[in-house]
């Protein structure tokens, strides 16, 4: 896989895909992922058209394979916002998750925190000393 | 089975709780029982001395200092060797326990901190639990034979606070080797303090039976009429299973449960994977469901679908599911082997069409109320072959 | 007084957004399969994974219900249960809990036996050349019972262990002595090809209360193809084998397990015939071994699975029907991806574990005391490849075995969670790593996802078994799950009129 200002460096002739990537939605980490995968079956060869677009060049490693060069570009285009959405995903949810797996893995840090909200009856509630009061109280 | 009878209290001001014998018995095993005498039976002091009260049907000549309840509106019911409290008010006259039924309960207030739209029990805002704690508490010394099970009811038994712990550790006393079974909402629970201190009355054989209505937060809160009671439940039950507390997860089954209901399984068996059993009930027809009746009712006939799909989900996970309450001819055969005779003895009915069903003998029968509520597809099971009903249950 | 009744709003108010959790995804068959950090999965139609993204989904919809109900979602009108989904990504990793369980002992290297793909035997060797002395027994035995576990299991290997008997009768009263002294349950396994078995050995094993592992790879034509010997009788003395050791330690202590060659390949449904005409309840459908070639100059395509993936998925269909048939056989690799992806907890298996099961929960203790993170890392070693050897039993602890530079370079290409391709993967709390593998087979412990026969392997087979899942047809389910419970499938029908 090469960055290059120039043409496709496969073989000329050689069938192949051209995709175009626009920077804005897809990160070059996603980009680099997507062509990661891709690399099993094709040569990819990446280079900006400018600051926004990207080119992919993709040449089957193996002309004979078969591969349809429209599919190609469809799944490599799927491909691609898939690892955009995970990019984002990832981006909500890793505070919570650094959270999730400390908790997993302390050795008393899960469940010991005071549950929240109303427990007792209406009776219950009325007493100066209710035992959810005294429950949630320091020394316990 | 007539719980209650009322009549003219004499010579007491405080409740009286003791076994009844309908027999005269000499002086000194007369200490904890409540003589019942017949009509044409007459009586002097002496023949009545040490015994906690007298019960008549009919008129009784008055004793001075002998506290006793006579004029009573029905009487049949009332049994050797039940035991029965005199309320000083209202002189009501209340079964507490009748050895030769098949299930006991101990009944431990009216408090409750939530109000599911289909409670059996109402809950009442009064609080009712010093004086039922000593009621229970010499019940619980009273209780003979000593039953294999008993479940500890209400209301809400959390609310008792160390009330509870205190029933708990007389019934270790008592009746160690009878199997307790606590039916709460184990919102309580989720207090860590709590559930430790409930493991640290260290009964040998208890297990918790917790409803849970809906994986879904809000759809649970609604049943049970409680804000925040699903977040509760889940984290009490979390906590029990911490503490080694047995958990058992119930379901009424109506039209606000069904719906979700293998999706409900699902949760239970990856959120809640400690639970020993899956308790999936039938609709009673009393308390709060005839108001709320339009919301609740859908024919059991009708969801067999959802129920079987839910059975066979438990059921290759080597889940243990019990099936309550329900009449074996709503159900599908494939669900038979679940369905348990359940209903109290006081409670169970049949119906004219039961009399020629040829599945009677393995069927739990219908709850008492079931004249005025039951599936419209309630008819005579006939089988194909003779055999087939030892498959059931 | 009675108390009112409020309506559904009061508790299911309708929430003012929704946040989630985290969660990988990938499409199949037209849906998006998403797994939460629980491994929980959940299908869902195309687009709602941008739906989510964009925090765009209707919250009057069930689907929203069950994203929230599964943990992916959670909004400011309920909890988010988080000490609760932490619990169960704790459970997915129990199979870390305790220390080293499996401890693998090689008594002997001298087999008779000369099978191609067997990178360590010995035939020609003198007794007591390669077998384990007794003063590094000893010192492996301790090394064993150091491990925190509470249950450990013993294995014999070889070459062919029984021509060590004498090693094994050393080892097993004194294992078993610090067992008791330590308070831990010790289970004993021996490998074995049983061609050289007599009843004395069983009876002793019977005694002890060991159980034996035997090789089975099929018909005779295949298993005797495999596994060369003079005589060229292996299949039969393999059966013989077999029936001597069930008549004497019953039929469940015996077990077979197969060696996939390339031979087997077209065999997939007589392999498993051979399996149900011999009484086995068990198969394990395992690929190629890559470890006899000279793996690190060989040009990988990433297709060299494909062959094997045909051959499991043909076997794994016939398997099946042989179970609808009434006749109960599980396959074991399915019964472990089944395990992570169905149930709540992990699989104790070794080889499909994350972080890998090497070091962690098995050691393999050669003849002359050198300690192997695995199997498959003491036949590196006989390659000259002593990548993974972390110690000898003569001059280390578990400590500095656990320490060496060896495991240290290994653990950190042990987590999936960590390993490019692996790190965003949908199946990754199914999947498992092994730096073993790739290092033998691509030249890197991290491994090159997209040409890993490790990754295509696993990601073939369980985007097959999700669709058996997302088909859900009712017997095999049934039959599935009997795998993973160990229960019966076969259920009681009532007839009536």
């Amino acid at each position: 896989m090469t960055m290059d200002q120039g043409e496709c460096t496969g073989t000329p002739d050689a069938p192949h895909a051209v995709v175009e990537i626009n920077l804005a939605i897809i990160s070059a980490e996603a980009l680099l992922k997507t062509c990661y995968w891709f690399s099993r079956d094709f040569v990819c060869e990446m280079r900006n058209r400018n600051e926004r677009v990207a080119e992919v060049c993709l040449t089957p490693r193996n002309p004979d394979s078969g591969f349809d060069l429209a599919s190609t570009k469809d799944a490599f285009q799927t491909s691609a916002m898939d690892f955009a959405l995970r990019e984002k995903i990832e981006a909500k949810t890793s505070g919570i998750r650094d959270l999730l797996l400390a908790k997993a893995f302390s050795e008393s840090g899960v469940l010991e925190d005071q549950p929240e909200g109303v427990f007792g009856d209406t009776v219950e509630e009325m007493k100066p000393d209710s035992m959810f009061k005294i429950l949630g109280s320091p020394q316990h | 089975m007539r719980l209650t009878t009322t009549g003219e209290v004499h010579n007491f001001d405080r409740s009286i709780i003791g076994i009844i014998t309908t027999k005269p018995l000499p002086p000194e095993e007369r200490r904890q029982r409540i003589r019942f005498v017949a009509a044409d039976e007459t009586i002097q002091a002496q023949d009545v001395s040490e015994y906690r009260a007298l019960l008549c049907h009919d008129e009784l000549k008055d004793i001075p200092g002998v506290p006793y309840v006579h004029r009573l509106r029905e009487s049949d019911h009332l049994k050797d060797g039940d035991i029965v409290v005199l309320e000083r008010n209202a002189g009501v006259v209340r079964s507490l326990y009748r050895p030769y039924e098949l299930h006991h309960h101990l009944f431990v207030t009216e408090r409750c901190n939530s109000n599911c739209l289909m409670c059996s029990q109402p809950p009442k805002d009064r609080d009712d639990v010093e004086a039922l704690t000593e009621r229970n508490l010499e019940l619980i010394r009273l209780i003979a034979p000593h039953p294999p099970y008993l479940t500890i009811t209400g209301g809400e038994p959390t609310l008792l606070g160390d009330n509870l712990f205190k029933l708990i550790t007389q019934l270790k006393l008592s009746m160690p080797e009878t199997e307790l079974h606590m039916l709460t909402n184990g919102r309580t629970f989720a207090w860590p303090e709590y559930a430790r201190r409930f493991a640290q009355a260290e009964h040998p054989n208890i297990s918790l039976g917790i409803p849970l209505y809906s994986d879904f937060a809000g759809a649970h809160d609604y049943v049970v009429q409680a804000k925040g009671a699903f977040d509760q439940t889940v984290a009490g039950m979390h906590q029990a299973a911490r503490n080694g507390i047995r958990v058992e997860v119930r379901v009424v089954l109506h039209k606000l449960t069904i719906p979700r209901l293998t999706k409900l399984m699902d949760f239970i068996y990856r959120n809640l994977t400690f639970a020993e059993h899956i308790a999936l009930m039938g609709l009673e027809y009393t308390g709060y469901t005839p108001r709320n009746i339009e919301e609740l009712w859908i024919d059991p006939y009708d969801y067999q679908d959802e129920l079987e799909e839910a059975v066979e989900y438990l059921a290759v996970r080597n889940i243990n599911v019990s099936i309550y309450n329900h009449q074996l001819c709503v159900l599908r055969p494939s669900l038979w082997s679940y369905a348990r005779k359940s209903i109290s003895d006081w409670k169970t009915l049949y119906l004219p069409e039961c009399e020629k069903c040829s599945a009677l003998p393995a069927c739990g029968g219908l709850f008492q109320w079931a004249v005025r509520k039951h599936s419209d597809h309630i008819h005579a099971i006939a089988f194909s072959e003779p055999s087939a009903i030892q498959k059931c249950s | 007084m009675a108390r009112a009744f409020y309506p559904l709003e009061r508790f299911a108010p309708a929430p003012a957004g929704f946040h989630l959790l985290p969660f990988r995804f990938t499409r199949l068959n037209g849906k998006e399969l998403l797994v939460n950090e629980a491994g929980e999965f959940i299908f869902a139609p195309a687009g709602t994974v941008e739906r989510l993204a964009d925090e765009r989904l209707d919250a009057n919809t069930e689907l929203y219900q069950d994203l929230k109900a599964k943990h992916f979602i959670y909004d400011d009108s309920s909890s988010p249960l988080l000490d609760i989904l932490a619990t169960k990504v704790r459970t997915k990793f129990d199979h870390m809990c305790g220390g080293t369980k499996l401890h693998i002992f090689v008594v002997t290297l001298r087999c008779e036996h000369s099978c191609e793909y067997c990178q360590v035997s010995r035939q020609t060797a003198t007794r007591g050349e390669f077998d384990m002395s007794h003063a590094t027994a000893d010192r492996a035995i301790v090394m064993m019972m150091d491990s925190p576990a509470r249950a450990v299991t013993l294995e014999f290997q070889g070459g062919e262990p029984l021509l060590a008997f004498d090693v094994i009768q050393y080892i097993i009263p004194r294992a078993k002595k610090q067992a008791r002294e330590k308070g831990k349950d010790l289970d004993i396994v021996v490998c074995t090809n049983l061609a050289c078995v007599t009843d004395d050995i069983l009876m002793y094993f019977r005694d002890e209360g060991v159980k034996v592992s035997t090789s089975l790879d099929g018909p005779a034509f295949l298993h005797n193809k495999n596994r060369p010997r003079p005589g060229h009788n292996s299949y039969e003395k393999a059966i013989e084998g077999i029936e001597r050791s069930r008549a004497i330690l019953g039929m469940e202590s015996v077990a077979a397990l197969m060696t996939t060659t390339a031979a087997s390949l077209d065999y997939a449904a007589e392999i498993v015939d051979e399996y149900v005409r011999q009484e086995f309840h068990s198969i394990f459908l395992r690929p190629i071994s890559p470890y006899g070639f000279a793996v690190k100059t060989r040009h990988r395509t990433g297709y060299e699975m494909d062959r094997f993936l045909e051959f499991y998925k043909e076997g794994l269909a016939h398997i099946l029907k042989v179970n609808r048939g009434g006749y109960r056989i599980a396959e074991v690799y399915t019964q472990i991806l089944l395990t992570k992806i169905l149930t709540p907890h992990s699989t104790r298996y070794v080889d499909m574990q994350s972080p890998a099961g090497e070091a962690w929960n098995v050691l393999v203790y050669n003849y002359d005391g050198d300690v192997y993170a695995s199997d498959e890392s003491r036949m590196l070693a006989e390659m000259h490849d002593w990548t993974f050897r972390l110690g000898n039993v003569h001059k280390d602890t578990r400590r500095t075995l656990f320490t060496s530079d060896a495991a240290l370079q290994m653990f950190q290409a042990s987590c999936n969670q960590a390993l490019p391709g692996c790190s965003d993967c949908a199946f990754q709390s199914y999947c498992a790593a092994d730096p073993v593998y790739h290092h033998a087979t691509q030249g890197d412990m991290y491994g090159h996802r997209p040409t890993s026969g490790f990754c295509a392997r696993n990601m073939e087979v369980i985007k097959h078994l999700f669709a058996l899942i997302e088909e859900n047809d009712r017997e095999t389910m049934r039959i599935l799950w009997s795998w993973v419970t160990g229960q019966s499938a076969k259920r009681e029908v009532v007839e009536c009129a």
